[in-house]
């Protein structure tokens, strides 16, 4: 049985989680920009889960069969774009304002990004909590010789 | 079965346990995703009695009567935290049974020398 392995798994879950609370800072860093690169208000961010075949692609989880296919850890496949149409301003001196005066904001709500990243470090916490019990198990084992 | 075959036995089962609840915990946050686990007792009954026989796959089914949230994932952090604990201990038990069984061996040896 491979317990480094198990530590792939919970190093997934940390990647995972650190990417989806940087992808919420930028959300939140960026509630209020209306201009950029491809033109148009910021549009919000997401990340998208998937669960992911822990060392399956790699030789070494092929040749160590059956243990390695049940672990699953996770990652982010896709960043998408929030569909949400931007929010309209009224703001006719704005330099990014319409023929109406309207400038479009994009629509951020910061209390639903912080409490996103709030589960996201809790998140985050939870798999190290997992990844300390794994090493105690792993230096456990070490004692077997000792 | 020897008493240090069913040891490494129930090594190998606290480990796949320990891979079940921290692949449980990664995805924490993926929707869809159902918690896992095996029976433990049951699956450690099931290698005594099959003594020899190695490599037995232990049988992983999906967690029922957990409560699951709107996007489909049903990982509950207690159980998983507590499962956690509980596997942990467990490993240690182990180690120090099968230490213990290894000092009597070299304790045989050095007394017959």
């Amino acid at each position: 049985m491979n317990l480094l392995g198990v530590l792939d798994i919970s190093g997934s879950a940390l990647t995972a989680e650190r990417q989806r609370a940087e992808v919420l800072a930028s959300n939140l860093a960026n509630a209020q920009t209306t201009r950029t690169a491809k033109g148009g208000p910021y549009r919000r961010q997401m990340v998208v889960f998937k669960t992911h075949q822990a060392g399956s692609s790699r030789f070494a989880g092929v040749l160590s069969g059956f243990d390695d296919r049940f672990g699953q850890g996770v990652e982010v496949t896709r960043v998408v774009a929030d569909p949400t149409p931007p929010v309209q301003r009224y703001e006719p001196a704005h330099p990014d304002a319409d023929s109406q005066g309207y400038v479009s904001y994009p629509a951020i709500n910061p209390i639903e990004e912080m409490v996103n990243l709030m589960g996201a470090a809790r998140s985050y916490e939870v798999n190290i909590a997992a990844v300390q019990a794994t090493k105690n198990m792993i230096s456990a084992s070490l004692e077997i010789l000792s | 079965m020897s008493r240090m075959e069913q040891l490494c036995e129930y090594l190998d089962l606290a480990a796949f346990r320990e891979r079940l609840i921290a692949s449980n915990l990664a995805n924490v946050d993926t929707p869809g995703y159902r918690t896992r686990d095996i029976n433990f007792e049951g699956e450690m009954r099931r290698a005594v009695a099959q003594a020899g026989d190695t490599a037995a796959k232990p049988r992983v089914f999906e967690v029922s009567g957990l409560i699951e949230r709107p996007d489909g994932n049903n990982v509950n952090l207690d159980r998983e935290g507590l499962l956690l604990a509980k596997t942990q201990l467990q490993f240690r038990l182990g180690v120090d049974l099968l230490r213990q069984e290894f000092q009597r061996i070299s304790a045989a040896v050095k007394e017959g020398s």
